[in-house]
């Protein structure tokens, strides 16, 4: 892995309020970064700060072998465009003012509005186009200069379950060309595109690592046993030698330093004559777990 | 300078096709043509509405073309400059207030391009309307009272344009530095305020930017005091430059305030 950017003791402040508090990270190049945390965690600032329209109070943002400015694609939460120009005029434009040269700039464009699925509507006015379309067309800005490092913010809060899916699969299909970093609050989308996270709270980094690390962190996990009847459940808690704690018909046998394992658990189980409906292995989601590194003190 | 040229392009091509480059210059070319027009047919249009008293006679003043052009200018200076002002007062502000400028702001392109590029284009509208608005005026009162010297009649225009620039370049600095609203109080307040006060106690100094659309009129008549005029039109390029500096610095410093 490649080093692409290093961030160091990243700070913002406004008046009194630290908005932004002295974070560090680093993306390798290739990588997919969720920037997750609760409204007002800092994570729309840190993006600004790195997009070069905020300015830092403390701390550097460094881009290896490269100008920063000259090297991102951003794609705000609510992207606004020209609506008088066409999608194809407006790419080309972002294409030329990122550097791309005039005689490739249109090629390139029209290129990648076809990968983003606007291929037919090249010359339509972006006054015309939808919620979803102008969020395509956004990721094609972002992307149409071939930048190493690909910020956004919130890029699919605003779609419906549709929108969302395309501009997903659509971000997925760009992880080997670039590096990207994402602002989100849906953890689902963070669960199914990320190799790093980075949760912020009150403008700090409170947690940061690839998704297993984190949940091996902070994951309780545990064996949910399904008895037939809540007295069953009942009396294999009481003669269990392990860890239980019931809730109507279910019982939940904790998992501590890989014990019991599922053998062993079995074993206990057909010890009695029970009626076992269902028994299953549970792993925190990252949503708990978000609750949890939100929750912490 | 490519970067310059794409946004010049973008520029020109949003006044164009906000139809900037012709209902501006068509206002200017009416209050152009407007004032030569009532002037010369003022009793022929007394006597049609006017509803005056049996016997009342009015006695005109004997106009001369010179006569005609400080008219115009009037004109240019009130609804004229006010046209020009608020189209273009929300140039920086508004793509900041609305987003329109995060998007180009992220871009690798220095904020002196930005403002240059848009200064430009909003010049060019308002070298084209002046053209329209003169051109309009002078071609009725060459038919109607008499013919201009070209020479003092081109640095009368001249002079009027370096007045009109200094008005946009004011406009737009306040635009970058301030919300549209603001801007816009300010902007006017500085032109027309600038223009009450030098018209009340205007005699006490001979050297002002605000002097230099009547400082036109007297060339045309032959009665101007060159190092007048001549410091005048220094001190108002010298303007020109602070308020296009102050734009830009503030262009960068509000970059953060565009909406994300």
């Amino acid at each position: 892995m490649t080093t692409l950017l290093q961030v160091t003791g990243l700070t913002k402040r406004f008046a009194e309020k630290t908005v932004v508090d002295a974070i560090d990270f680093v993306l390798e190049e290739h990588t997919s970064t969720a920037l997750i945390g609760p409204n007002g965690a800092g994570k729309t600032t840190t993006l600004s700060m790195l997009t070069g329209l905020l300015r830092p109070s403390f701390g550097s943002v460094n881009m290896v072998g490269g100008d920063l400015r000259a090297n991102i694609g951003f794609l705000p939460q609510y992207p606004q465009f020209h609506p008088w120009l066409s999608a194809l005029e407006f790419t080309e434009m972002v294409a030329k003012l990122s550097g791309v040269s005039a005689k490739k700039a249109k090629q390139e464009a029209q290129k990648t509005l076809e990968f983003v699925g606007l291929g037919n509507d090249l010359h339509k006015k972006i006054a015309t186009f939808s919620g979803g379309m102008k969020q395509r067309l956004g990721i094609s800005q972002a992307i149409v200069h071939k930048p190493k490092l690909l910020l956004l913010d919130e890029p699919v809060s605003a779609l419906d379950p549709v929108g969302r899916r395309e501009v997903l699969d659509l971000l997925k299909g760009l992880q080997q060309q670039t590096t990207i970093l994402y602002s989100t609050h849906i953890l689902n989308d963070a669960e199914e595109m990320t190799d790093q996270l980075l949760f912020l709270r009150d403008g700090k980094l409170v947690e940061q690592g690839t998704l297993r690390e984190v949940r091996q962190r902070y994951d309780e996990p545990n064996y949910v046993v399904e008895f037939s009847t809540v007295e069953e459940a009942q009396y294999f808690v009481s003669q269990s030698t392990f860890k239980c704690t019931v809730n109507g018909c279910y019982v939940s046998v904790a998992i501590q330093e890989d014990k019991p394992s599922m053998q062993q658990l079995l074993e206990s189980l057909t010890a009695y004559p029970y009626l076992v409906r269902n028994v299953a292995r549970q792993t925190a989601s990252l949503e708990e777990i978000f609750m949890k590194v939100a929750k912490r003190v | 300078m490519s970067g310059m040229n794409v946004l010049l392009q973008k520029e020109f091509r949003e006044a164009w096709r906000s139809r900037k480059f012709l209902w501006i210059p068509l206002v200017f070319a009416l209050l152009g043509m407007s004032e030569p027009l009532t002037n010369y047919y003022m009793m022929d249009i007394l006597e049609a509405v006017g509803n005056m008293p049996e016997g009342f006679e009015m006695l005109m003043p004997e106009l001369v073309p010179a006569d005609l052009l400080l008219a115009t200018i009037s004109q240019f200076q009130l609804i004229g400059l006010l046209v020009l002002m608020a189209s273009f007062v929300g140039a920086i502000s508004k793509e900041r207030s609305n987003g329109t400028a995060t998007l180009l702001y992220v871009r690798p392109i220095s904020f002196a391009s930005f403002f240059i590029s848009k200064f430009i284009v909003i010049s060019a509208v308002g070298f084209v309307s002046i053209v329209a608005g003169f051109t309009a005026s002078v071609y009725y009162t060459i038919v109607l009272y008499g013919t201009f010297e070209v020479d003092t009649l081109l640095a009368s225009i001249g002079t009027y344009f370096i007045w009109v620039l200094f008005v946009l370049a004011l406009t737009l600095m306040m635009s970058a530095a301030f919300k549209t609203t603001v801007a816009a109080t300010g902007a006017f307040i500085i032109i027309f305020i600038g223009q009450i006060i030098d018209g009340l106690v205007g005699t006490f100094w001979t050297i002002s930017p605000w002097k230099l659309p009547l400082y036109g009129v007297q060339l045309i008549r032959g009665t101007m005091e060159m190092p007048d005029y001549w410091w005048s039109l220094v001190m108002t390029v010298v303007l020109i430059c602070v308020c296009m500096s102050i734009g830009v610095f503030s262009m960068k410093k509000n970059a953060s305030l565009t909406k994300i």
